[in-house]
């Protein structure tokens, strides 16, 4: 178990000028889950693979357990990997696949035995451990790799998109056996993810990585209600936080026809910034239906029983339009064409700096 | 070291770290580790014999004039170089330019029929039916039979008294000199070369063809295409690639088929008849071994097929193959 | 095709005398057209070696009669001929050891390179892989003249190590080729899974990569075999005494200038073919994919 550092971590593609990895920083404590999430081709995988060793390093340095790793073989990191299409040897049994790294490591047969028993009792596999990975169904194969990492012992497991090849069930159902697993063995972990509902969930803290950059790193609930940039608060949450670039005005901002109240401190912090308009932030579970809000045209609703989205837009005058989703009833929801009017909590509100897209903070 | 320092993309050129020379070469030591028996290989038994190859065509070796070994004495070279002289020869003599043009009417039409016959074989098998797997086995046999073998077999049939002038002659056909008029002899050749080259062409086809994914005929389908539709935007871009690649390959191994034209024309047919791989051999191993012009031969034979490779690729290339 | 779809529509029940055909069934003409092409494409593929079946099984000096005979007092006289009375034995164990010798070699040298070559990009790999191309364009033309005056030299001529090495030339670069498409079609994965593991690059290749292309160098391994057990040219012209010939070379003794022996070429010709068209029906379907895989994703 190891603490886990990328000082200054940077990766250019040969062929390319553009970094991959651009200068990543990231202290991860030991026994933390941490998610790296983003967009395709952010460079999470290849942060990911950095820290496996399978990449090379062009800039900066990564630490694992204070032991500069950077130009270190894969096998000399002490790491386990769990890769996407899980990487199983198709001419080795799971008891095999599993043991595998063990033999090599020159462990006698009875403790990979013991190592390997062990690993299968926990993720039940104990019946398939004679099987080749042929005969296995999707979630098995997926549970082989995990088994084939847990037997290690290693400091630290990688996790690349592990359960992209799970079906929608079977994919809920193992987030929450791997989060439960990982915090039984306290083994620092990172792991890899596009899908922000996965990383929400699982990690103790969230990395959110676009083109190559960190653009921030911290514990879900504040990477919801503090997203520092446009591109967090737009990418954390769904349906997406409706953000939309409006006017200042003396209490607050204009939304359409709307005077819309912003607490006096981030008005202030805004103002003393010299900006004269910002962008404006709040999540669809942020409003509340009633007297006094911003009128909102409802172009759809989109019920899943509890809730209701309600897709629809506000007027700016001068002809343009603005998209918005807000929450609603999902027993009683407005209907197409009503116009309704939204109340935005004044503590849930975001405002950005148009210009930077940096959180302006009170 | 001075192959790393050689490679542009070895190292970052703003990390002026010391030790990089030393981190690519760590990089990709085991990548040398592993081709260099092959590249030790090739440079001993191609690149080497290559070079004096090409060298011999700039002289006017012959058996009498290269180093030899008569009862254990060595007799040094004793040829001379004599510049472009043998390309000259060759290229205004009108034997050249005529096995030339019957080379490439060899190529083209062996590649044209094995291509056709292949595919339309291949189309056929690849619908259901029954006993598919059997024809398709027994389709395959000319390709296994060695080519030397299918020589005789067709030899033997193609014979004045052989099966097929018997059929021909039970038919009411006049019977042919297959293999004692020297213009028949080409063609039972082709023949023959086609009769090997089929079954290749039909199992890449094949293989292109399943390759195909069924949704892409059943989207066609919905769409309202008719089966020549079908054919013409689903399975002929779909085998594009594969068709591509097994053409150039036909081209090259049909232009250099030796086996075949060497063994149906007896000796004194064999100018009539001849490639430019054949006669570039019948040059250095028949009747006096004339070195220099059989490698000046053999120097243009290899460029022409660079240049067809390379012209060939460039299509491809035009069209947005990429490959 | 467009009709039957609107046959296959509507229902059973309702389609009113006229015949209902599953998309997957097609009329009997068409069926009867299919299989007849196939039978004339059948014929023509088959009745060479069929007909040099039956012409050795006749009498040696009635091979070839001005009548069409197709059976002739069937015996295996000329089998036991050419393998009691003729060099054929010897050339058939020479022509054994050539083409394995070529074959092994060919696939020990180039195992290591196919697998540098599909997985890491190292300074040299594209001139690698472009060798590798043309070589396998050399005409048999350029070579032979310049390895026959070295081996001349060497006095490798007339020898089957010297007629290895000079299948080599093909082999090797061919064997490269073929097994780098076999690589990549491994995911790159599993290497590094196995470097994760603890295994060394070369670790990676012998105990996880080979093990998975074990298909894929059966199919090289009898291609070249059986290439080299078909070659003409070289054999010919390296290969001059009686003891040391190959089939290929052997067999054109038994075709002389006015008479050739019919019956015994056919013989050995049918035995030559045998094992070759055995071997090859268990490994074709493999060896395409693994030649045109090369040239795609090259």
């Amino acid at each position: 178990m190891a603490r886990v550092v990328f000082d200054n971590a940077s990766r250019i593609f040969p062929g390319s000028t553009k970094p991959a990895v651009d200068a990543l920083n990231l202290d991860i404590p030991d026994g933390e889950f941490l998610v790296l999430v983003g967009p395709s081709g952010c460079g999470k995988s290849t942060s990911l693979r950095m820290l496996a060793g399978l990449e090379d390093i062009d800039g900066g340095r990564i630490l694992i357990g204070d032991r500069d790793v950077t130009h270190v073989a894969p096998k000399e990191r002490d790491i386990a990997m769990v890769f996407q299409n899980y990487a199983l040897y198709p001419h080795m049994t799971v008891r095999e696949n599993m043991g595998f790294a063990l033999k090599l490591a020159k462990i006698p047969k009875e403790e990979i035995k013991r190592r390997v028993d062990e690993a299968a009792q926990i993720l039940d596999l104990t019946e398939y451990l004679e099987r080749k990975p042929k005969a296995l169904s999707g979630g098995q194969r997926q549970r082989v790799a995990m088994g084939r990492a847990i037997v290690r012992e290693p400091q630290v497991f990688l996790m690349d998109e592990p359960l992209s090849n799970l079906d929608a069930k079977l994919r809920v159902q193992t987030r929450t056996q791997i989060a439960q697993l990982q915090h039984r063995l306290g083994t620092t972990t990172v792991y890899v993810t596009h899908d922000q509902t996965e990383a929400m969930t699982m990690g103790d803290r969230v990395a959110v990585l676009k083109d190559g950059l960190l653009q921030q790193v911290d514990t879900p609930r504040n990477l919801y209600d503090h997203p520092d940039n446009v591109f967090v608060a737009g990418f954390i949450g769904s349906p997406a936080m409706n953000l939309i670039e409006v006017p200042l005005i003396a209490e607050g901002v204009r939304l359409g026809t709307a005077d819309v109240s912003v607490p006096r401190e981030v008005l202030s912090a805004a103002a003393s910034k010299g900006l004269k308009s910002v962008i404006f932030g709040f999540r669809p579970e942020d409003t509340t239906l009633g007297e006094g809000g911003v009128p909102i045209t409802v172009d759809a609703v989109e019920s899943t029983g509890s809730d209701a989205y309600v897709y629809g837009h506000v007027d700016i005058p001068g002809g343009t339009q603005h998209e918005v989703v807000i929450r609603a009833d999902g027993r009683i929801p407005p209907r197409a064409g009503d116009t309704i009017s939204a109340v935005i909590t004044e503590d849930h509100m975001h405002l950005f700096d148009p210009s930077s897209e940096q959180r302006v903070e009170a | 070291m001075s192959a790393v320092a050689a490679d542009p993309s070895a190292g970052i050129p703003e990390a002026k770290k010391p030790g990089r020379l030393k981190r690519s070469w760590d990089r990709y030591w085991y990548a040398w580790a592993f081709i260099t028996p092959v590249v030790l290989v090739m440079l001993v038994i191609i690149l080497w014999p290559l070079i004096q190859g090409v060298f011999l065509s700039f002289t006017d070796a012959t058996e009498r004039n290269v180093a030899k070994v008569i009862g254990g004495r060595q007799i040094p070279a004793t040829y001379d170089v004599v510049g472009l002289k043998n390309y000259v020869t060759v290229l205004t003599s009108s034997t050249f330019w005529v096995i030339f043009a019957r080379t490439v009417v060899w190529t083209f039409v062996n590649v044209f029929f094995h291509f056709t016959i292949g595919m339309i074989l291949a189309i056929v098998l690849n619908r259901t039916l029954r006993g598919r797997s059997l024809y398709r086995a027994l389709l395959i046999v000319p390709w296994a039979v060695p080519a030397f073998v299918s020589t005789y077999m067709w030899r033997l049939m193609l014979t004045d008294t052989g099966l097929v002038n018997s059929v021909f002659t039970a038919v009411g056909l006049p019977s042919v000199p297959w293999l004692s008029d020297t213009n028949w002899l080409f063609i039972s050749c082709i023949l023959v070369n086609i009769w090997l080259g089929v079954p290749f062409m039909m199992v890449a086809l094949l293989g292109g063809l399943q390759s195909i994914p069924t949704e892409l005929y059943e989207a066609a389908e919905v769409d309202g295409a008719t089966p020549w539709q079908r054919f013409r935007f689903v399975t002929m871009p779909g085998l594009r690639t594969v068709a591509a690649t097994v053409i150039l390959l036909g081209s090259i191994w049909t232009f250099n088929m030796f086996a075949i034209i060497y063994l149906m024309a007896a000796q004194g047919q064999r100018n009539d008849i001849a490639t430019l791989p054949v006669f570039a051999y019948d040059l250095a191993f028949t009747g006096i071994r004339q070195y220099a012009m059989s490698s000046t031969y053999g120097v243009l034979i290899l460029s022409i097929l660079l240049v067809f490779a390379v012209f060939y690729k460039r299509a491809l290339a035009k069209q947005g193959e990429v490959w | 095709m467009s009709a039957e779809t609107v046959v296959h529509e509507v229902s059973v029940g309702e389609a009113s005398g006229k015949k209902v055909r599953r998309r997957d069934q097609r009329s009997p003409l068409a069926s009867f057209a299919l299989h007849f092409g196939l039978f004339i494409a059948l014929i023509w593929s088959l009745v060479p070696p069929i007909w040099a079946l039956l012409t050795s099984l006749k009498p040696n000096d009635r091979a070839i009669t001005t009548q069409l005979v197709v059976f002739d007092n069937p015996s295996m006289d000329n089998y036991k001929f050419v393998l009691t009375q003729t060099d054929l034995p010897t050339w058939f164990l020479n022509s054994v050891i050539v083409a394995a010798f070529t074959m092994l070699i060919g696939l020990f040298l180039s195992a290591t390179a196919g697998y540098a070559v599909s997985r890491f990009r190292f300074p040299g790999h594209k001139q690698l892989m472009w060798s590798f191309l043309v070589t396998q364009m050399f005409p048999m033309a350029i070579l032979i003249v310049p390895i026959y005056n070295i081996f001349a030299r060497l006095g490798l001529l007339n020898s089957l190590a010297g007629l290895v090495i000079a299948y080599c030339t093909t082999a090797v670069p061919f064997c490269a080729w073929m097994l780098k498409g076999y690589f990549d079609t491994i995911p790159i994965e599993i290497d590094e899974a196995g470097r994760i593991d603890g295994l060394t690059p070369f670790g990676t290749f012998w105990r996880l990569v080979m093990p998975l292309a074990r298909p894929g160098l059966a199919v090289t391994a009898f291609y070249t075999f059986l290439t080299a057990w078909g070659e003409v040219a070289y054999a010919t012209a390296f290969l001059t005494s009686d003891a040391k010939k190959t089939l290929a070379v052997g067999l054109q003794s038994f075709v002389g200038q006015f008479k050739t022996e019919w019956g015994y070429l056919t013989a050995a010709g049918i035995l030559v073919t045998i094992p070759a068209v055995i071997v090859f029906l268990l490994v074709q379907r493999n060896l395409v994919a693994g030649l045109t895989a090369g040239g795609t994703k090259g």
